[in-house]
């Protein structure tokens, strides 16, 4: 290696060292924001790292008492939204996220399998499914919500759920059907000989080879439904509450600035969609693109 | 639809039939269809009458009894300033957002082509913005264009006087932090898209253009490039269709303010549906835009099918 070579490199380096940083800064803000005591939240100059950790936003974002006392405090009262603890939220968020996904996956499964094995409804019958993802869900949201009022499903799970699966069919549909392809019809049709039904070559046969596959869509399809803002926030009235929401609420609290609530709220939220997310890290790609570009 | 269907059917599973009920496979998709309809279907359909109707939900009539104005709403978006500004302000986002991905994500990628040690690593952590929650992100941003926060204290240390510019109310500069929010949590989508595409070139080309002695700017241009090109429109295709609709960073860092400067298409949405009450006026908005959408997206979504 000559001089040149090594300096490229070197430079080279440094570019991705620097990418890094700008990737990780704004979420090291948003932990370190969370450590800070309350007079440090807007402090000038800010303060980049504090000398006095403490859990107290934590503890406001789980704890009623400790966000009365905060409260009573500090600022004198909260509103009645950032008042109550976050459990509630998180509670909300898990049950209907995963029937949500639960729903999305199976649906999906079962239409893609029936797509691609018996082309049903044609080779144009996927991209309805399609055209939905590309809407503005903002455009349909307005109709949802007039029908919604008349079938009395505003603000109720059901409601809630209905919506997150018919937008993330889509996604299950398109990328198991990408899995499916991946599996020759041969296998099935071995099966079969064997006295199989054809239904029964598909369940046996091929979901066990697909079957990573369909875990990773379930992962992908749960992340949509718990980073999903818009519906939650129009599609509910307080007995139902995400924790996107709950994160607008610490924001937009009238009662005052909640830098450090809303940092604790923040981190604490992302952390399940995080963990999810480098575990399909692989199939990342797949998703996104509806199955159009695999690894 | 019937009829074909079932000539679909595999030659190699036609045999054996037991077990296989007629019409199976419409009633495999009838669950998935049946959710659609009840969700963009029908509520499509009710779009169609809303449209013409100048409902307000705030009038205590119910929405199937409201009055007809036919096409006044639509001659009133024509004419509505902040619905044009909003429909021009929304393009332009999308143009600038996703040609700053796109110009990043290829300088990323290219600093990872060859193999060394931590790369793996490096990637995960240049991808960690795409995989945290939207509301998350925007909130991060939130409090990174703060008065007092890090950016503004950066710029102070930078200019050497204290920098105290309020970013997020102001008409012109709060559009910035919404869109760097927006391309800080996108570029890495991009950037594993490109990277893919890139690692999964033929090599011969690349080797071959090497061994004629090409410079590496040329074969990044004249050879790497058109070889990227399925998976670089795939990439700016779903990347534009998914910033028209931006909202979620919008409605935390302002939404919509000052004075309407930062309304996108789908904040103007809201803001008209859920808090002047508009309905009937937004309906007629969201056909609008859904045709356009809709239309322009199923003559772009070919290549999709293409490169699969």
């Amino acid at each position: 290696m000559n001089d040149s070579q090594i300096w490229v490199t070197l430079l080279k380096r440094s570019a991705v060292v620097i990418s890094m940083f700008i990737a990780f800064f704004p979420i090291y803000w948003l932990i370190a924001t969370s450590f800070k005591p309350f007079d440090e939240w807007a402090s000038w100059p800010p303060i980049w790292l504090t000398d006095n950790p403490t859990l107290q936003n934590y503890r406001i974002v789980f704890f009623p008492e400790a966000a009365r006392e905060f409260a009573a405090a500090q600022q004198g009262s909260l509103d009645y939204k950032v008042s109550g603890s976050a459990w509630k939220a998180f509670q909300d968020s898990a049950i209907i996220s995963t029937l949500a996904t639960f729903f999305s996956v199976v649906f999906g499964t079962l239409a893609a399998y029936s797509m691609v094995r018996f082309r049903t409804g044609g080779d144009n019958y996927p991209f309805q499914f399609l055209t939905v993802r590309m809407m503005p869900p903002i455009a349909v949201v307005v109709p949802i919500v007039a029908l919604f009022s008349v079938l009395r499903l505003s603000d109720t799970y059901f409601g809630l759920t209905l919506a997150y699966t018919a937008f993330t069919l889509p996604f299950s549909i398109w990328m198991i059907r990408s899995f499916i392809e991946e599996i020759p019809s041969e296998l099935e049709g071995a099966a079969m000989v064997h006295g199989m039904g054809q239904f029964r070559a598909f369940l046996t046969v091929t979901l066990p080879l697909i079957k990573g596959g369909v875990l990773s869509t379930a992962l992908f399809i749960f992340i949509l439904n718990w980073s999903e803002f818009l519906f939650a926030l129009v599609l509910t009235a307080g007995n139902v509450i995400t924790v996107t929401l709950q994160v607008a609420n610490y924001v937009s609290a009238s009662s005052g600035k909640l830098y450090g609530v809303q940092a604790a709220m923040g981190t604490v939220s992302t952390l399940p969609v995080i963990l999810f997310g480098y575990i399909i890290q692989r199939h990342l790609v797949r998703g996104l693109t509806f199955g159009a570009i695999k690894r | 639809m019937t009829d074909r269907s079932r000539d679909g059917l595999r030659p190699s599973l036609d045999q054996p039939r037991r077990g296989f009920m007629p019409r199976f496979n419409i009633a495999l998709v009838l669950p998935a269809q049946l959710t659609m309809m009840a969700v963009v279907i029908v509520p499509t359909l009710i779009i169609l009458w809303l449209a013409i109707t100048d409902w307000q939900p705030t009038q205590a009539i119910p929405w199937y009894d409201a009055t007809p104005v036919w096409f006044w709403n639509f001659y009133d978006l024509w004419y509505d300033e902040r619905f044009v500004n909003a429909v021009g302000r929304t393009l332009f986002v999308v143009g600038v957002c996703v040609a700053l991905e796109l110009g990043l994500a290829l300088g990323l990628a290219l600093l990872f082509l060859d193999e060394w040690p931590w790369r793996r690593v490096a990637v995960s952590i240049i991808i960690l913005p795409m995989m945290i929650i939207p509301v998350d992100a925007a909130n991060a941003f939130f409090m990174l264009f703060n008065e007092r926060g890090p950016i503004n204290h950066m710029i102070s240390l930078v200019i050497g006087a204290p920098f105290e510019f309020s970013w997020l109310s102001h008409p012109t500069w709060a559009m910035a932090p919404i869109m760097m929010a927006e391309v800080w949590q996108w570029t890495p989508l991009m950037f594993l898209l490109v990277l893919t595409g890139l690692m999964n070139l033929p090599q011969n080309q690349v080797r071959a253009a090497i061994v004629l002695g090409a410079s590496p700017v040329r074969i990044f241009f004249k050879v790497m490039l058109p070889l990227l090109a399925p998976v670089i429109s795939i990439a700016l295709l779903i990347r534009s269709i998914e910033t028209f609709k931006i909202f979620d960073p919008v409605y935390i860092l302002t939404r919509g303010q000052p004075g309407g400067s930062t309304e996108t298409i789908s904040m103007f949405m809201y803001n008209g549906a859920f808090v002047y009450f508009r309905m009937g006026y937004i309906a007629a908005a969201a056909l609008l835009v859904l045709v356009v959408v809709i239309s322009v997206c199923l003559v772009l979504a070919r290549p999709m099918t293409k490169h699969s």
